[in-house]
């Protein structure tokens, strides 16, 4: 496995640094040293000086992270350990020692079109059928087509309830979110991408349910030279303008923002949540907010670590009850859906849909 | 040992833990033969396999870790705990191979008590953790190290580690009330339930800094404090170091600052100005004044005139507040020493008639012996009576021998040379950092007959030598 100059220099640097350690919500789940940034590195910069197998061993490991770039915002001098880390994954694939979870789930994208290899709930198959033209489109994306489709339902019913012009697509492509997160920017993850973007290029305005797929569409899509002709807006963002005109009556209900991990850090999006949240309730913080916010959840991930997934969404559930927090609210809904898998009795978590439509 | 066996013992481990809790994957091992010691850094830099314990284990309670020495003892398996990893002297590497006992399961907060200001928790929880634990309920530690992120309560209680606020808060020994110990028979105590007290020796204070050698530290009641109500910094640039001393000491006979920390002439010339900006000649002094409101106004009063009467120039706020800002910039790599670099920190700590010759001796023997090392220095801990050197020695790659046994060689060399002149003077082996590997062989230079002490507690608890061995010179 050789890595590039710049990967190189990363790990060579993180390999005996613990400073982002405590951040991380694998390693905080599982209590693995080998869950931290620096044995990653340590274990990557052993195998580029030969004295280690790129085995399945250090592969697996180079799998248990979330890349959330809680790490990476840590690091004061810049490091970046999801650069390497996906880099590694990369090369995992490109080598052909792909782990048989992951070869599985990347397989079943490249037949089926989604991660999961699953077919779309009839009843939100039904929703979609019913919207008619426009030129913005609700792109839902895997998770919650595939994993929470009342989730995305609910998204539907909100917007056609406060009156939005938008569609959605019955046969959504894949926005290779997915590949991106397994093996990173293989051919095939970037020929998933054109065929997505030549799907979207037909409308001005695409709104993303998913904040992976903002990401995706923003970040990478741009990294990978891909031709995006429409707006990407967040669902939150979208809201949020629709919102800003509305009056509301305020409720008595305290809200407490689960900032995503890519929206907070990747793409910079913390206030819009905090301010529908203030129209329509009030806001309390837990201690880790905006950039600092902990992961509470990852649905690919989910599929090979069920367990760890639910550990590090059960974390967040104390951070949220040592402020006092009753009601958290999502913005993902991977994070959404290991919330409610953990949810302790006496609190609740509600997705920005939810929220909203309670004080409708 | 055959695979036969090896099976046998694993199996017994992981009855002990649970299947996940006990591995033998690579990664694993590779993980936790590494910490922060230069030696055991350079060599996986060199591309070279330190010793790795044979089995990864990972107890969530006392009950786990008192069946798995069970385990140990019966096998005569040697037990290396490993809390963060991140400790500078070697104590968590499992030089002898066996068990690797990771505490880091043991991170539960069983009481945050209010009432009695402690939080009683696992000593495998990460210090920040507990910061953050006491912050979400309007406290603070108060045990802030630059390590705070990297470490665990149990390995800053294992060596005896110290945060910038100690002047005033003290070091962790002063930050525990009782403690929950798995003795290497299996057997689980507690220590006195106050810290204070007449019932004999201080049991709290034969395990701290025992380094994994006489048992496992598996719980432990930490202080918390209130947030202060101001915190106020002042920087200071002296003319010489013996007048910063001079007024250091007289403060401390009037009340505690939290921070105090004097810069030799290398290292404000060095550390100080890269990260804080403090681009003059002189000895730069940073002193932080925290409590009540009414206490700090006039402590600032006092800490004007007192410093004034030894010629301190008076810098104001804006450094020492960047300074508080930056405090664990320092040690991020791209801000620190690192490999190719061959470097070491070798605090030291004596009464204030000794401080300042144990420093030029020590920074004499340093340079005039090892020309190719550069000596820099800061003054961190302050009491009534003394303080500590952090003297380090730093010497570039292009100095450092290519071959990893001859780089090993200068390393030792230079250690010895720097710690026993140390101890020629009146200071001691360590100050925060613990002993480990690096420095056990100078233990018995330090206590000579008083080492027996050590060792009949060590034989007595553990007759089979197997927790933690060639560590704290046991």
């Amino acid at each position: 496995m050789n890595f590039s100059k710049k990967s190189q220099e990363h790990l060579d640097a993180c390999r005996f640094c613990w400073m982002c350690r405590h951040i991380c919500p694998i390693g905080n789940a599982t209590g693995q040293e080998r869950n931290t940034s620096r044995a990653r590195a340590l274990g990557l910069s052993l195998v580029s000086r030969g004295a280690v197998e790129y085995s399945e061993d250090i592969i697996n490991n180079v799998y248990e992270c979330a890349l959330c770039g809680a790490c990476v915002k840590e690091c004061v001098t810049g490091w970046d350990p999801v650069m390497f880390t996906k880099e590694a994954r990369l090369g995992a694939a490109l080598d052909g020692k792909l782990p048989p979870y992951v070869l599985k789930m990347v397989q079943a994208a490249l037949e089926s079109g989604n991660i999961y290899g699953a077919k779309l709930d009839e009843k939100l198959a039904g929703k979609i059928r019913g919207l008619g033209k426009s030129k913005t489109l609700l792109f839902l994306g895997a998770d919650a087509r595939y994993k929470t489709p009342d989730n995305a339902g609910e998204a539907i019913d909100l917007l056609q309830k406060l009156g939005a012009d938008f569609t959605a697509l019955e046969n959504e492509p894949d926005s290779a979110y997915g590949l991106d997160f397994l093996v990173g920017a293989t051919s095939e993850t970037k020929a998933a991408a054109e065929t997505c973007a030549a799907t979207l290029n037909g409308y001005k305005r695409v709104v993303c349910y998913d904040p992976a797929d903002a990401k995706t569409f923003k970040r990478e899509y741009k990294e990978w030279g891909v031709d995006v002709k429409y707006s990407v807006l967040t669902f939150t963002e979208y809201l949020d303008i629709i919102l800003s005109d509305k009056k509301i009556k305020k409720s008595d209900l305290v809200f407490t923002p689960q900032d995503s991990p890519i929206l907070a850090r990747d793409l910079e999006e913390t206030e819009p949540v905090r301010r529908i949240l203030s129209k329509i309730g009030s806001v309390s913080e837990m201690l880790l907010n905006r950039r600092d916010t902990m992961l509470a959840g990852n649905l690919v991930m989910n599929e090979y670590m069920p367990a760890v997934m639910e550990r590090v969404a059960a974390d967040r559930w104390i951070n949220a009850k040592n402020v006092g927090a009753k009601i958290l609210v999502t913005e993902s809904p991977a994070e959404y859906a290991l919330l409610k898998k953990t949810k302790p009795a006496d609190l609740d978590v509600l997705t920005i849909e939810e929220a909203i439509a309670k004080c409708l | 040992m055959n695979d036969f066996l090896f099976d046998v013992i694993a199996t017994e481990l992981e009855d002990a833990v649970g299947r996940e809790n006990c591995s033998t994957r690579t990664i694993d091992k590779i993980t936790h033969s590494v910490d922060y010691f230069w030696l055991s850094r350079m060599w996986a830099d060199r591309g070279l396999r330190m010793p790795e314990g044979d089995f990864i284990v990972a107890p969530k309670d006392a009950k786990e870790t008192a069946a798995v020495l069970k385990i140990a003892n019966y096998y005569k398996l040697p037990v290396t705990t490993w809390g963060g990893g991140g400790g500078t002297q070697g104590g968590a590497i499992p030089v002898c191979g066996g068990i690797v006992l990771d505490t880091k399961r043991m991170n539960a907060i069983y009481d945050f008590n209010e009432r009695g200001m402690y939080i009683e928790c696992g000593t495998g929880t990460i210090y920040k953790h507990l910061e953050w634990a006491a912050n979400e309920r309007g406290y603070a530690t108060m045990h802030y190290p630059s390590s705070l992120t990297c470490s665990t309560v149990g390995g800053f209680l294992a060596h005896r580690g110290i945060g910038v606020s100690s002047t005033k808060y003290g070091k962790i020994d002063d930050m525990v009330l009782q403690m929950e110990v798995v003795l290497p028979n299996g057997t689980i105590i507690e220590t006195s339930p106050a810290p204070k007290h007449a019932a004999g020796p201080d049991l709290n204070q034969i395990f701290i800094g025992s380094e994994g050698t006489l048992g496992v530290i598996t719980k432990a009641q930490m202080r918390i404090y209130e947030q202060p109500e101001a915190r106020r910094f002042r920087g200071f640039l002296f003319h010489n170091m013996t007048d910063a001393f001079n007024a250091g000491r007289e403060l401390l006979q009037k009340f505690k600052p939290s921070v105090m920390r004097l810069y030799d002439e290398a290292e404000t010339a060095s550390l100080i100005k890269k990260i804080v900006g403090v681009e003059r000649k002189g000895a730069f002094m940073n002193v932080a004044i925290e409590g009540v409101s009414e206490m700090v106004d006039l402590e600032e009063k006092i800490l004007l005139s007192t410093f004034g009467k030894y010629g301190a120039e008076d810098l104001g706020s804006e450094y020492g507040e960047k300074w508080w800002k930056e405090k664990i910039t320092f040690f991020y790599p791209g801000h620190m020493m690192d490999i190719p670099q061959c470097f070491g920190t070798m605090d030291t700590i004596a009464p204030y008639d000794k401080i300042e010759k144990i420093y030029w001796e020590m920074k004499k023997a340093v340079e005039t012996n090892f020309p190719q090392a550069k000596f820099i220095a800061h003054f961190s801990h302050w009491y009534e009576w003394g303080c500590m050197i952090y003297d380090r020695f730093i010497v570039d790659g292009k100095d450092v021998p290519k071959d990893p046994h001859e780089a090993f060689r200068l390393h030792q060399a230079i250690w010895n040379c720097g710690v026993r002149t140390a101890l020629a003077n009146g200071g001691v082996v360590n100050d925060h950092h613990g002993v480990g590997i690096k420095l056990g062989r100078l233990m018995k230079e330090q206590y000579g007959p008083a080492m027996q002490v050590f060792e009949g507690i060590k034989k007595t608890l553990d007759p089979n030598g197997i927790m933690n061995p060639y560590k704290l010179g046991l």
